[in-house]
């Protein structure tokens, strides 16, 4: 926003090059108020004057006005100091059209100005109107001279609290309320009712009624226009303004109570404002947050199966646990997919066994290691090929790539098996020949341990059984045993996935078959 | 859940805090999309959402799997120990 200075008068130039120009009736030496600092009054070449009929002025325009002295090209012989002066008194060249016109743009500006308030928030706009409404009052005599009506300021419009304005503003109060009913909310006409009571107290002139009407309406329209762009601080800005211009004991009116507070105070209320308005913004956003943060978990909630629970932390740790046993569900369905083809060919003589055995290892693999599957492989299939000492080596290298690397581990497991295999007595010492290289292999936990445990279940099982096929998993051979070594096994598995999910125990479950 | 948040919502917000950021530290360790992304500041409901696709993925790899086995068990003997280890793993 640009405030210009045409033919003596200032002209607000606003960011849609609309000046607006407010012979300001009252002397007042406002330079000094920085206040509002953001504005930037600059005078431009002489424009004529007529163009600001066209022109809408908006309030921080008018804010930065205010506060700025205007002395470039200052085409007016009025002295710049007396900012006021200069933009209240009618500059001598003037014509009376654009008196008329600057009064009618005025009065609609003053009109806008009461309809604004509604849209803000509301510490600032009711104080706007009674200062206004004042300042009107007493440059009303000034107004006279320019209430004449002009050919067209229909854009004037925005409120600039120019004092300038006031004498035909305070005219225009009356009849701002009666063309308030298009825009302005029901506090607008508040406002302009406690206007109307200081207009009529205001010795304001009368004169050109006709063309404020006319303007009002026009001005209005644009007002609306722009309310939605003004934000509070230009209310505030223009409650600067009017105080700047107004005497500091000027009463202020039925909600203006702070209106003659000087810079600071409004400076002090703004802030506030503002802060509290960053605090409603904040848990604004903080409930946003939250919101989301809910809908996803109900979401997440309705994907577990058997979730009941109403705890947030527990609906979580369930949602923790479902996704661990989902992972490994998927783990070991792949290497299934994978293997199963791979198994057949050629190894149905002696590795059905030993298939299942892996079938089996793979899965107290996925019971125990979880996200770790490759760990107790190699044992289990060594354990499991120990009757078959030559299946074992034999399956070693040919056993399929598994999708977890597991081959690289089984091969020197059944080769360091071979010898064991032997005798059986010789499997607990492979296994604890195997405990180191196996724990060679990270991550080697509890699990392993586990593992280990059930390997040894599995030798003890295998022992006492000494049949040739005498692995877990179901066969058509040698069933009683295999049954009773998947029933024992299946204890072990059950024991040791004891602190799996219910998934993986879904999962181990199998071998009992 | 929404009861208790709303006997006591800032009791409740205050114990979930804690436990919240813990399980979503748990579930971003999982999911490997976000763990992928070396991001501490991951939001919760970020968090929370990738798991909920990747949930949804899992079980979209559960069923096709599931139907790839299928297929699988009926190439094989019935009987054999392959199609026991294959409807064991479909009954889950």
């Amino acid at each position: 926003m640009e405030l210009l200075w045409q033919n003596g008068h200032v002209v607000m130039q606003s960011q849609n090059q609309r000046p607006f120009r407010k012979p300001p009736p009252q002397p007042n030496t406002n330079g000094g108020d920085g206040v509002i600092p953001d504005r930037e009054i600059r005078s431009s070449e002489p424009q004529n004057y007529a163009t600001n009929q066209h022109l809408f002025m908006q309030e921080d325009e008018m804010a930065s006005w205010l506060h700025y002295p205007i002395h470039e090209d200052p085409p007016s012989p009025f002295d710049h100091h007396d900012f006021c002066a200069d933009i209240f008194y009618p500059p001598p060249n003037a014509t009376a059209s654009q008196n008329n016109s600057a009064a009618a743009a005025k009065s609609s500006v003053r009109t806008e100005e009461l309809r604004p308030p509604p849209n803000r928030p509301p510490i600032p706009p009711p104080r706007r109107p009674p200062n206004r409404i004042h300042n009107f009052a007493h440059f009303s005599k000034h107004g006279n001279a320019s209430s004449s009506s002009k050919a067209a300021p229909p854009t004037v419009v925005d409120s600039c609290d120019t004092p300038a304005a006031a004498a035909e503003r305070a005219e225009a109060v009356p009849r701002a309320s009666a063309a308030a009913g298009l825009p302005a909310a029901a506090s607008g006409g508040r406002e302009m009712a406690t206007c109307d009571v200081t207009v009529t107290s205001s010795p304001g002139g009368s004169s050109g009624s006709a063309e404020p009407d006319q303007r009002e309406p026009v001005a209005d329209r644009k007002r609306k226009g722009r309310e939605a762009e003004e934000s509070e601080f230009q209310s505030e800005f223009m409650l600067y303004a009017a105080s700047v211009f107004l005497s500091p004991p000027l009463v202020s009116l039925q909600k203006d109570v702070d209106f003659e507070s000087p810079e600071a105070k409004k400076q002090v209320r703004s802030t506030s404002t503002k802060r509290s308005r960053a605090a409603e913004v904040h848990n604004l956003s903080e409930r946003r947050r939250r919101d989301r943060i809910n809908e996803k978990m109900k979401a997440l909630q309705e994907l577990i199966p058997r979730c009941n629970k109403s705890d947030k932390a527990s609906m979580l740790d369930e949602a923790i646990e479902y996704l661990k046993s989902l992972q490994l569900q998927v783990q070991m369905m792949s290497m299934g997919c994978g293997m199963l083809p791979m198994m057949f060919p050629g190894i149905q003589q002696y590795i059905p066994p030993m298939a299942m055995g892996v079938g089996m290892g793979m899965g107290m693999d996925m019971g125990m290691g979880m996200n770790r599957p490759v760990m107790a492989f190699p044992n289990m299939l060594a354990s499991s090929t120990l009757p078959a000492a030559s299946a074992a080596a034999h399956l070693g290298p040919r056993f399929p790539m598994p999708p977890f690397h597991m081959p690289h581990v089984p091969v020197p497991d059944s080769s360091r098996m071979q010898p064991a295999n032997q005798s059986d007595n010789n499997m607990l010492n492979s296994l604890g020949t195997l405990d180191p290289d196996q724990s060679c292999i990270p991550n080697i936990t509890d699990p392993y341990q586990q593992y280990l445990g059930l390997q040894q279940a599995q030798l003890q099982l295998m022992q006492a059984m000494n049949q040739p096929n005498d692995s877990k998993p179901s066969t058509s051979r040698g069933q009683e045993n295999q049954e009773k070594h998947q029933s024992e096994l299946t204890i072990q598995m059950v024991r040791i996935a004891d602190s799996s999910t219910p998934h993986i125990m879904g999962i181990v479950s199998f071998s009992g078959i | 859940m929404s009861s208790q948040r709303s006997r006591q919502h800032s009791g409740s917000t205050r114990i979930s805090d804690d436990q919240i950021i813990e399980l979503v530290s748990k579930l971003r360790q999982l999911v490997p999309e976000i763990r992928n992304r070396r991001s501490d500041k991951v939001s919760a409901s970020k968090v929370l959402q990738e798991t909920c696709n990747y949930i949804r993925s899992l079980h979209r790899e559960v069923s096709d799997l599931s139907e790839r086995l299928a297929q699988l068990l009926t190439t094989i003997d019935a009987d054999s120990a392959e199609a026991g280890i294959i409807r064991s793993l479909l009954n889950q």
